[in-house]
């Protein structure tokens, strides 16, 4: 189960043509810093972006879970966007991406984060649900099949 | 003329329902070379077969060049990329470790079965070696793909442990039939003798096998019997010598495998083929040779042999000589289980005979015991173990239907053909535009044997076939594509190297500072591929793993000594 406050139809993108690595990080940065006043969208940029230096976060089969700690952060964001065409994304096995979910967590809460994380990275390794999220048309199915995949018990 | 008949007649249907029987067997996991040992025993005297073989100079010959086309085989098949990690462990166990494990093994013998002390010494030799045939078919079965440093070690040191265990068999009965006076001397010599032109000739001779079949000018279906009447002639000929044949054969095969060789799809296929009849064959004719009855009287002896060999003499002999190579403890504990014996003790129980040693018999039937206990007892458990002690890796490659192309003097390229699948990644997931690996062109798709106008890659389904040229770098890649997936979850990617890819290169700071772990000062600078080389103390391979704190990093791609790749790891906490 996701946190509360995790996840919102606003921070969801269905469709979206986008063409290159950069530019899917930045709009995924602008989605993450609607969340809240204080975030700039170039700051959470930078910060994704400096994930990415350390290793691509494309985990293969098509899908991408950039992710940050940032101190800004008040507590975990998610956004998610599915691309019409897939975009390059230097994953490990060299598939381009186009289930793109990206995540900020304050910096003080590490447990949690990766917990998060390794949740949410279980979740897009079942094909099932990927095929799910390949299938939706709008934000709001989207957000459904991702808040239904997520399921009600907490952990992994 | 009637008789002639009679023996083809029955030589090819052993070998028929031998082949038949090796598949029954791996359905059950058991190791096929028992399956022929068993099937050997049941066409002799006292099984249904009622065949009465005791031609002990025709065993040995069928056996040691059974055993050199093996070797040979199997050196062609070893890469030379798995000496970096394998040789020098290798090289310690097919020498010191040989040494250690009969001299222990002889001890105890001595002391348990009343023999004397040379006596001991000479059984205890007799089994002193891995056998090449038994580990090769483990290791290269279907299914079980080991970390490359256990595979590299066991591989090698089966390939290189027999002609030690030979040389101290001959020297043994040397010394209880003619006693000498100036033993050290004697053995030093002689030990120089056999390894020294052994090796010398049989990398000489490889190399010289390369160049003729590249400069002469054959008809492609010779270049297989070429090389291999090369090898056995250069096996002949350092025997003849008074060098060690086997090791002459068993590097030469590694020299020709490891360079570029005119019709090299050929030959490998062609001596695939031999050495899996040669085993066949072999076994076969050594399950002939004995009388099951005369193994009951030995059976105890043989047991409480068996046993010292392989919970003491060897996993002490191996722990020993990997000490420098500072291996994970439950990499030396699988080592030391897969001892597996084989046909070469068998074989080297003919000496004695063909000696006229006194004991002779009953060393055969406790020498031929001690394998069979090996193979049912290690052969059996041996995948088990090594999921147990989790050394399994992910497959790399499926076995595919794969038609192969060789195009003369140019790059190396393959046609392909997969018949999908509905757990085929891209049947199963249709993804928009999947990007095949950079050298992979499609040729054709077929549905119900129709030829498609062209490829449909957003609607390919179970049952369609697909031909692709690739060149064989990116076969794997292509694989991951479009091959069945049947790994079992534990073995899925994400299960074994962790969630997320990092860079060789990035700094631990930095990977420290995103995940929130705590490292030294010191530490901080390091690069992973430097601060993981440090940590793991050992030549490191994919697969070796390393606990911080919350996350596990593992090592995923490698290049030389050089880490490309690390999998980061998340531990989960179980939810309550």
């Amino acid at each position: 189960m996701f946190p509360p406050q995790f996840l919102a139809v606003e921070r969801v993108a269905a469709g979206a043509e986008i063409t290159s690595k950069k530019r899917l990080l930045e709009v995924l940065a602008g989605l993450l810093a609607s969340a809240h006043p204080q975030l700039k969208a170039e700051l959470v940029f930078e910060h994704l972006l400096e994930r990415e230096r350390l290793g691509s976060t494309g985990l293969g089969h098509g899908v991408a879970l950039p992710h940050a700690r940032i101190k800004d952060a008040a507590e975990a964001i998610g956004a998610f966007i599915q691309l019409r065409q897939p975009v390059d994304f230097d994953a490990i096995d060299e598939q381009p991406v186009d289930l793109a979910f990206a995540m900020l967590v304050p910096e003080a809460a590490t447990e949690v984060h990766l917990q998060l994380l390794a949740h949410l990275a279980g979740l897009f390794g079942e094909e099932g649900f990927r095929e799910r999220l390949r299938q939706a048309s709008d934000p709001s199915a989207l957000l459904r099949q991702l808040q239904e995949g997520a399921g009600p018990a907490p952990g992994g | 003329m009637a008789l002639t008949n009679e023996l083809i007649l029955i030589a090819s249907l052993a070998f028929l329902v031998s082949i038949l029987a090796s598949l029954v067997g791996q359905r059950l996991g058991m190791p096929v070379l028992l399956v022929f040992l068993i099937i050997g025993m049941l066409l002799g005297e006292e099984g249904p077969g009622d065949i009465h073989f005791d031609d002990i100079q025709a065993t040995h010959l069928v056996g040691s060049l059974a055993l050199a086309i093996i070797l040979f085989d199997g050196g062609m098949a070893t890469s030379v990329q798995s000496f970096r990690v394998g040789l020098q462990p290798a090289l310690g166990l097919a020498t010191l470790g040989v040494l250690v494990t009969s001299a222990l093994t002889g001890l105890f013998a001595t002391q348990l079965l009343g023999l004397s002390l040379l006596e001991g010494l000479l059984l205890a030799a007799i089994v002193g070696s891995t056998d090449a045939a038994a580990v090769f078919s483990l290791l290269r079965s279907r299914g079980l793909e080991l970390k490359e440093r256990v595979k590299a070690t066991l591989e090698i040191e089966s390939g290189s442990n027999d002609p030690m265990a030979i040389f101290l068999t001959l020297v043994l009965m040397e010394l209880i039939l003619a006693p000498q006076d100036n033993l050290g001397a004697t053995l030093a010599l002689a030990f120089i003798q056999q390894m020294g032109l052994g090796a010398v000739l049989g990398i000489l001779g490889g190399y010289a096998i390369v160049w003729l079949v590249n400069h002469l000018d054959l008809p492609p279906g010779l270049h297989p019997i070429a090389v291999l009447s090369m090898g056995l002639s250069l096996f002949g000929l350092v025997a003849i010598l008074d060098g060690s044949g086997f090791l002459a054969i068993y590097l030469a095969g590694l020299v020709v495998g490891n360079h570029p060789l005119k019709g090299r799809r050929y030959i490998g296929r062609f001596h695939d083929g031999l050495a899996r009849l040669a085993q066949i064959g072999m076994f076969l004719v050594l399950g002939l040779l004995v009388t099951p009855s005369e193994l009951l009287p030995v059976a105890l002896d043989a047991l409480l042999f068996a046993a010292l060999l392989s919970f003491v003499a060897r996993p002490l002999a191996v722990w020993l000589c990997l000490l420098p190579f500072r291996f994970p403890w439950r990499e030396q504990l699988f080592i030391g289980w897969v001892g597996l014996r084989g046909s070469v003790p068998i074989v080297l129980a003919l000496f004695p005979l063909l000696a006229g040693m006194e004991q002779a018999h009953t060393y055969f039937n406790i020498v031929f015991f001690v394998v069979l206990v090996s193979l049912v007892g290690q052969g059996w458990t041996i995948p088990a173990l090594a999921r147990w002690l989790k050394l399994e890796m992910p497959p790399r490659t499926q076995v595919v239907e794969r038609l192969e192309i060789d195009l003369p003097g140019e790059r190396e390229l393959e046609l392909v053909g997969y018949e999908l699948a509905a757990n085929s990644p891209l049947v199963a997931e249709r993804r928009p535009f999947p990007r095949l690996p950079p050298s992979a062109r499609p040729v054709a798709q077929l549905r119900q044997r129709e030829l498609l106008d062209q490829i449909e890659w957003q609607d390919l389904r179970a049952g369609d076939q697909l031909l692709l040229i690739v060149d064989p770098a990116d076969l794997e890649a292509l694989d991951r594509l479009l091959a069945p997936v049947e790994t079992p979850n534990r073995l899925s990617d994400q299960a074994f190297f962790g969630e997320f890819v990092l860079n060789g290169e990035a700094r631990l700071g930095d990977v420290a500072a995103a995940y929130g772990l705590a490292v030294s000062e010191q530490e901080r600078d390091l690069t992973l591929d430097a601060f993981l080389r440090d940590r793991l103390e050992t030549q490191v391979v994919v697969g070796d793993r390393l606990d911080m704190q919350h996350v596990q990093l593992v090592i995923r791609r490698t290049e030389g000594s050089r880490i490309l790749k690390v999998g980061l790891k998340l531990k989960r906490t179980r939810p309550r």
